[in-house]
């Protein structure tokens, strides 16, 4: 562990701040390209978007009705 | 799974605090690790949360609490995946959904934080400007002085300091419990209405359930699970100190929910009284003659610390994932000159927002109705990213994707929220649909 260190006397311990430790490896994407997923994940996702949009395009509507902008284009 | 380094860590042999016992190593590793789940839950009790409750104490008294108690475990489930996530991959979650969903995905993601942040952030400077000029000091001085304040907050070019002046920041909010106990309520009645779910007088209305929905809506916000990534990996935590950073999320998660039932029940004082109310500053104002003003100024100035906080770490979720994404130094360790584009970004949404909010009769209902309707399209999407990433074997190895007891908490969790955000979207752009 990086974190804490047993110092030469055995009853010491030394607590070392995150900011101020040693570098620690970390997964990386890099190199793996997009996640895999399932047919069923993938489809679910595509859902999603569609649901995404859809509700986007609404919300713009309501918010553009809302503040009487869409009355004055009439 | 892939390993990289991560930079600018540095040690050296006479780095850190040498301690003699082995309780002594945990608890100031714990104090070292503390901090961003405890900013990250505190600050979503921001100036809207605290509206949100106060209403519900003031429309239904007690009856709420049990939903706050719910959300306790539900909101730390879902930080505790954004905190494994952040310190297996030192990333920011913006930078994760990029990488590993692609560009649209990406930048759907992206687009949507920052417009929903943006409009919160509107909301907040609203309540600065509420509450102070309940105080008698102009929306004109209190806007731009808070606005500045927030912006010299993180341009100090250390991350730390920012962190210990928000963690003094949430610490104020002790003072909720304070006025809570001065308002007197019914202790049984509180701890009975915790557990037990009451049905309020009048059934289940519409109001009711937008409430609820509202409460839980308020309780998890998308840009937390951004944000408490991205502070994950600035504070640079390591895999040992998964553990606190846990702790630190449940004590974040318990006082939060704790602090919100205070505020349910300063609302619920003014249920009592009978006090008609709109917002937290109106609700105060009238509480002045009966409750005193310790509490009347109380309230006020906690609106004003629930804002501040909310806008600082709502600003920098959008500066630290904007930066991910565009690849610019995004850190606040970084000065000023060093980390350009970020500390834009920051300033950009501060000073616009606060600059918006200054402009009379900007339709704020409007502002308020689309930060709803947005933060419910973007936190199903968004915890499924989360969730997908935690399954995400290729990436993160057996050690840190979800075990089969997470997936099924969470999936109900998903399943119950995105039930609840589409019920808030259709009431919200229908209103009549459930009468």
């Amino acid at each position: 562990m990086a974190t804490i260190g047993v110092s030469p006397d055995i009853n010491e311990f030394r607590v070392i701040h995150p900011l101020d430790d040693v570098a620690e490896q970390k997964c990386s994407a890099e190199g793996l390209g997009k996640i895999q997923m399932t047919r069923a994940v993938r489809g679910s996702l595509g859902v999603l978007r569609a649901y995404l949009i859809l509700m986007t395009l609404m919300l713009g509507y309501h918010v553009l009705d809302l503040s009487g902008l869409l009355h004055k284009a009439r | 799974m892939r390993v990289m380094e991560q930079e600018d860590a540095v040690t050296t042999a006479t780095a850190g605090v040498v301690v003699r016992s082995a309780w002594q190593r945990r608890i100031l590793t714990f104090l070292m690790v503390f901090g961003p789940g405890l900013i990250v839950m505190e600050a979503d009790n921001d100036a809207g949360a605290v509206s949100t409750y106060m209403q519900a104490g003031g429309q239904y008294g007690l009856h709420l609490l049990w939903l706050l108690v719910v959300l306790l475990p539900i909101c730390y489930f879902i930080q505790e995946m954004v905190a494994r996530l952040g310190i297996a991959t030192g990333k920011g979650h913006a930078a994760m959904i990029y990488e590993r969903f692609g560009k649209w995905w990406g930048r759907f993601s992206l687009l949507d934080l920052l417009v929903v942040n943006f409009l919160t952030l509107v909301t907040e400077f609203a309540a600065i400007s509420l509450a102070l000029s309940a105080l008698g000091v102009s929306p004109y001085i209190s806007v731009p002085v808070s606005a500045v304040g927030l912006t010299l907050m993180v341009v100090t070019g250390s991350y730390l300091r920012w962190e210990r002046i928000v963690i003094a920041l949430c610490l104020m909010d002790l003072t909720w419990f304070v006025l809570a106990s001065m308002v007197h309520p019914h202790w049984a009645t509180v701890a009975h209405n915790s557990i037990v779910p009451t049905m309020p007088a009048g059934g289940i209305t519409s109001s009711l359930v937008f409430l609820v929905i509202a409460i839980v809506g308020t309780t998890i916000a998308p840009w937390q699970l951004f944000f408490q990534q991205s502070c994950v990996a600035e504070k640079r935590l390591r895999f040992a100190d998964l553990k606190w950073a846990r702790l630190d999320t449940l004590i974040g998660a318990t006082f939060t929910v704790c602090v919100a039932g205070a505020v349910m029940l300063v609302g619920n004082y003014g249920f009592e009284h009978k006090v008609v109310f709109q917002d937290p500053a109106q609700l105060a104002l009238a509480l002045g003659p009966i409750a005193g003003s310790f509490v009347r100024n109380g309230v006020l100035l906690l609106m004003v610390n629930a804002a501040v906080l909310g806008t600082t770490a709502i600003s920098l979720a959008s500066a630290w994932a904007y930066g991910e994404v565009r690849g610019w130094e995004h850190s606040l360790h970084k000065k000023l000159w060093e980390a350009p584009g970020f500390y834009a970004t920051y300033v950009a949404c501060v000073g616009a927002a606060a600059a918006i909010v200054l402009i009379p009769h900007v339709p704020l209902q409007l502002v308020i109705i689309s930060v709803q309707v947005f933060a419910g399209l973007i936190l199903p999407s968004a915890i499924i990213f989360l969730q997908l990433l935690l399954n995400d074997r290729e990436l993160l190895g057996d050690r840190w994707v979800n075990r089969r007891w997470n997936n099924y908490i969470n999936w109900t969790i998903i399943v119950v929220l995105f039930a609840l955000s589409l019920l808030l979207a259709a009431q919200v752009i229908l209103p009549n649909l459930f009468q």
